[in-house]
């Protein structure tokens, strides 16, 4: 019989390789692969949550059934609404505030912490915080008739569908802006001194060196902040959720996962739901590829 | 001494905007601090009164006590405790041993294992969760503490960041010790572990707050109250329409408290960790 001590040192560290990663790989295929997989057999079938008889296959009918259905397309477009009136402020602020950081040393930290601050709260609280901000009688009503020059006029913050969609944008970019601030702080900081001190000697002058210097060479932190906050805009939940629980109306803001969960917990359809986290995957899937190939194209190197 | 350096207009401008941004994301914060020490009276009065004469600590006792005086609130957060702690204790360990395997050891098949791991990135857990509800339904975890944390037992970023940040440890030192006799476990227990601390303490900040803050998943696995969460605590009280506002904000400072102390303890791990975010990048 062979002995354990014939193995050699390679074989030895492979097996231990193996047992380092077989832990989490287990876990991914249960916790991960399968339900993915399961995602997307539900989705062919029709199944009720709380009946015990097997799914019934209804081929793409579900599918059929959202194209149709006037409620999916509401959800996609406030999901759509949402993802870009939060996405673009977020992209524009976090950059200048990044840009200004970087223009004082000595107070980054500092300033980066203060913006920063908002996302160390829980988002349930946020949406608590800010549905007493946006109340009739709250101090959103009381600072816009300060700027805006009137009295006592109700903006209607939590009540007319337009404003209702601000509101959600403007908690999850307060929440947020602090968070995209400091990924692009660190990408303004990879870029080596000696190029703006070239620029300097050349004759320019900051607007020059940000313009010219700086925001190209930030172009893949841009990109990853993009793809970041875009995907992350689609996923919004706890917002939309919480301000419906609270008695707002809910046909404006309720975005695409607000649906799946409402499909699948008070409607009992799992497949309905499941085509849809389908169809929500398969959008992220691209977002994520598209930002994969450009990265590869757009990657800088201070060689 | 250095002379003060002259501000010129731009400097001057740029200093106000930076301040008065700060000044806008700080309102919401304030407000949370003043409202829970006022009666739920004053909270709604116009103008809004930033500084109260009277400090009405009532709300957060009575916001622990709860409305039926059950205390069911600290029952709620020791659940939230239990869950993020758990949850981000296994994540650590967990990614660091994947991370060290796949960085640290050459074995068939490594490259499809890192891809296929890779590739769990890309699948939102919102897509997942009804399957993944129906699984742990079928295992019997629903309402249970294992049924928050089984699921979110190893993140596939966190191996990805500590494979990153372990390829540069020296091999030297884990030949040494290996030549001293000392057992695989053992090397990555008393040699890894302790040599990967910033990685592992960005990786438990970032677990732990993602766990604090999670209320999809808790949405869906609990029932009982004496399950729930904070989050999920705060919501039943928000729909309730009678909830004292001022309570409801001594609630959510008390809710946020260890996430100030671990932003003000470790602000460096948030703030540095996009740093190593984008540098393990690529």
């Amino acid at each position: 019989m062979r002995q354990r001590r014939g193995f050699s040192m390679e074989q030895r560290k492979a097996r231990w390789g193996w047992i380092f990663v077989t832990p989490s790989l287990l876990f991914f295929f249960v916790f991960s692969f399968y339900p993915i997989f399961n995602s997307f057999y539900l989705s062919f079938f029709r199944k009720n949550l709380l009946s015990l008889k097997p799914p019934t296959f209804i081929g793409l009918d579900n599918y059929k059934y959202l194209m149709r259905s006037s409620l999916f397309w509401q959800s996609v477009k406030n999901t759509a609404v949402f993802t870009v009136g939060a996405f673009l402020p977020l992209l524009v602020l976090s950059l200048i505030l990044a840009a200004f950081i970087m223009t004082r040393p000595r107070f980054r930290k500092g300033f980066q912490m203060l913006l920063y601050s908002p996302a160390a709260l829980s988002s349930v609280v946020a949406a608590l915080i800010w549905l007493l901000i946006f109340d009739p009688r709250g101090i959103a009503n009381q600072a816009l008739n300060a700027l805006m020059n009137t009295s006592g006029v109700n903006y209607h913050w939590l009540s007319s569908p337009g404003m209702l969609r601000l509101s959600t944008i403007i908690v999850y970019v307060w929440k947020y802006v602090g968070y995209f601030t400091v990924i692009f702080v660190a990408g303004i900081g990879a870029i080596p001194g000696s190029l703006h001190e070239a620029a300097l000697i050349d004759g320019a002058d900051r607007w020059t060196d940000f313009w010219h210097i700086t925001f190209p060479l930030l172009k893949p932190t841009t990109l990853l902040v993009s793809v970041m906050a875009m995907i992350q805009c689609l996923k919004t939940f706890s917002t939309q959720y919480l301000f419906v629980t609270s008695g707002a109306m809910s046909q404006p803001i309720e975005v695409i996962t607000l649906n799946i969960y409402n499909t699948a917990i008070k409607d009992y359809s799992i497949g309905r739901a499941s085509a849809m986290s389908v169809l929500l995957f398969l959008v992220m899937l691209t977002f994520t590829w598209v930002q994969l190939r450009l990265s590869r194209t757009e990657e800088v190197s201070y060689m | 001494m250095k002379r003060m350096k002259r501000l010129n207009l731009a400097d001057i401008a740029i200093l106000a905007c930076l301040v008065g941004v700060c000044i806008v994301v700080l309102i919401p914060l304030a407000f949370m601090f003043t409202s829970s020490t006022m009666p739920a009276i004053d909270i709604l009065k116009l103008p809004y009164p930033w500084f109260s004469d009277h400090f009405h600590w009532q709300n957060f006792w009575n916001g622990i006590k709860g409305p039926e005086g059950t205390f069911i609130f600290l029952r709620n957060i020791l659940n939230s405790l239990i869950v993020a702690l758990a949850v981000t204790c296994s994540t650590v360990v967990l990614s660091a041993l994947t991370g060290y395997g796949l960085a640290k050891f050459e074995f068939k098949g490594r490259t499809v294992v890192f891809m296929l791991i890779m590739a769990t990135m890309m699948i939102p857990f919102e897509a997942i969760m009804i399957p993944l509800y129906m699984v742990v339904t079928r295992m019997g975890l629903q309402d249970s503490y294992a049924g928050l944390i089984v699921p979110f037992l190893t993140s596939a970023f966190g191996i990805f960041l500590m494979r990153q940040f372990l390829m540069t440890f020296p091999n030297e030192v884990l030949d040494a010790a290996r030549i001293d006799g000392a057992s695989e476990p053992r090397i990555f227990a008393s040699i890894v572990l302790p040599n990967a601390k910033p990685a592992i303490a960005t990786l438990a900040v970032l677990t732990f707050r993602s766990q604090w803050d999670s209320l999809l998943w808790p949405l869906l696995v609990i029932q009982s109250e004496e399950m729930k969460t904070i989050p999920l605590y705060i919501t039943k009280f928000m729909a309730e329409t009678h909830s004292d506002e001022g309570i409801m904000m001594a609630i959510a400072v008390m809710a946020s408290i260890p996430m100030f102390i671990m932003f003000l303890t470790m602000s460096e791990y948030f703030i540095n960790r996009e740093g190593l975010h984008s540098s393990t990048k690529g």
